[in-house]
């Protein structure tokens, strides 16, 4: 069991030290987050209350979105030089592989939402300051449950002729529960709702995290192999 | 010679009976339902419809977890005609859904828990077709397939109750109706249950017997190849 974690923990951290030395991924996704919401802006007449209303959905949409494109980077990087394969030689469980490199992008999302949040507040007007302890848990259940379908799926849409076209088309419709739940907890928390009241929404989306964290651990296995 | 596939047509058949029928039974024979009254009656092709999708993936997600564990190329056979017979039904309870919602709601689209749930299904296994579409090497395109199919299975009850948990208000007709149903209503809804079952079978084997044909085509061209490059070899030497 601590050879499974002290793997898990290599592949992290070769994740995280590619990304530091980079910065490509995380300042593509960033900025693109960013415009996002701006582009919300244009949608919406500006500072209207609808847009108020709407702030939960334009978060989940922004991370979503920009989630995507960062899932689909975290594999094309292992696609040059064949890195992949060199993955695969490795003595590392498959399981191994796959929880480090989820972690490695719920640790990638997470820094994004907190990026994200703050222009909300700017743009949107939205009052968070009292509420942000209470709104972290829907946010991080939510991102588990992103992150662990979404490795998933960008390993498999990656050996496809589509490649990340194809991750959006497998990833979001299985994403459905995940999303309601993240964006119902939010709009009730930001409305000042306790957590009890959200309890239900909560308890789906810690239902699909734990789900899926389990489902898709099991199942990169057959999606590595040749 | 290949024999013919005995449980396809009989299956057919059995359908082709059924189907003809089908129509006086819900038309005339049920009686009109008093508060829905003629729109009511979309439903014996509707609920069906909605039954035989549940089969088709269900057929789909055992064949898929058979296919990961034994890996013989007959379970990928029936997990992809599965999905896609169970495609073709789900396509029909969202198309046969809205010419009932537009009478009786008002609107052809609803936001309503089922509906909802109906279509993230349809999307789900248009992801799953577009797996097989675009994949480059047909192992690996059933193994990700079979992944795709059992990640989306297990969505379904969640799916489920986010959506009825999302629309809490919405009307639970579709079950109250089937309960409560009186006596020519049961028999003709029944009559049609089984029509469509045999449809699906029908349908299904036929598409199992086809993709097993083509199976077989793949591997006598493969064959050919080898010996055409064998004699090639000893041509040139």
């Amino acid at each position: 069991m601590s050879l499974f974690i002290s793997q898990t923990l290599a592949i992290l951290e070769k994740d995280l030290r590619t990304e530091w030395r980079t910065k490509e991924r995380l300042s593509a996704m960033a900025f693109f987050a960013f415009l996002v919401v701006l582009i919300f802006n244009f949608v919406f007449k500006p500072g209207s209350p609808i847009m108020q209303s709407a702030a939960p959905g334009i978060f989940w949409i922004a991370t979503t979105f920009a989630g995507l494109m960062g899932l689909g980077r975290a594999f094309a990087i292992e696609k040059q030089n064949d890195c992949l394969l060199g993955l695969r030689l490795t003595p590392a469980d498959p399981g191994a592989i796959f929880l480090g490199k989820m972690l490695g992008n719920v640790a990638a999302m997470l820094l994004l939402e907190a990026l994200i949040l703050p222009i909300l507040v700017i743009f949107l007007d939205i009052e968070i300051v009292g509420v942000l302890p209470r709104l972290c848990i829907p946010i991080i259940l939510g991102t588990l449950g992103f992150a662990s379908v979404g490795t998933l799926f960008a390993a498999m849409s990656m050996n496809t002729r589509l490649q990340e076209a194809l991750l959006p088309i497998l990833t979001l419709p299985v994403l459905v529960p995940a999303l309601l739940a993240a964006v119902e907890a939010f709009h009730g928390i930001l409305a000042g709702d306790t957590l009890s009241e959200v309890a239900s929404w909560l308890q789906l989306g810690g239902a699909f995290a734990g789900l899926f964290c389990a489902a898709c651990l099991l199942l990169f296995e057959f999606v590595l192999e040749d | 010679m290949r024999r013919p596939y005995i449980p396809a047509f009989v299956f057919g058949i059995l359908a082709l009976i059924g189907l003809t029928i089908a129509p006086y039974m819900a038309l005339m024979y049920a009686g009109i339902e008093k508060d829905m009254g003629f729109a009511q009656k979309i439903f014996y092709y509707h609920v069906p419809s909605a039954f035989m999708m549940y089969a088709g993936f269900s057929i789909c997600f055992i064949s898929s977890i058979l296919y990961l564990y034994k890996r013989d190329k007959k379970y990928d056979i029936w997990a992809f005609c599965g999905a896609e017979v169970g495609l073709l039904f789900c396509t029909l309870v969202l198309l046969t859904g809205p010419i009932w919602a537009k009478p009786i709601w008002g609107a052809w689209w609803v936001w309503d828990a089922q509906l909802t749930l109906h279509l993230v299904l349809w999307l789900i296994y248009v992801a799953y077709m577009m797996l097989h579409s675009y994949s480059e090497d047909s192992l690996q395109s059933a193994k990700f397939r079979a992944v795709l199919s059992i990640i989306g299975f297990l969505d379904m009850p969640l799916i489920h109750y986010a959506t009825k948990l999302w629309r809490t208000h919405h009307p639970e007709v579709i079950r109250g109706e089937n309960f409560g149903l009186p006596l020519d209503m049961k028999i003709a809804f029944y009559f049609c249950v089984v029509t469509f079952l045999m449809l699906f079978l029908a349908l299904l084997f036929k598409r199992v017997s086809l993709e097993k044909a083509r199976d077989e085509l793949e591997s006598i061209k493969a064959d050919i190849r080898d010996r055409q490059t064998i004699l090639g070899q000893v041509g040139s030497e």
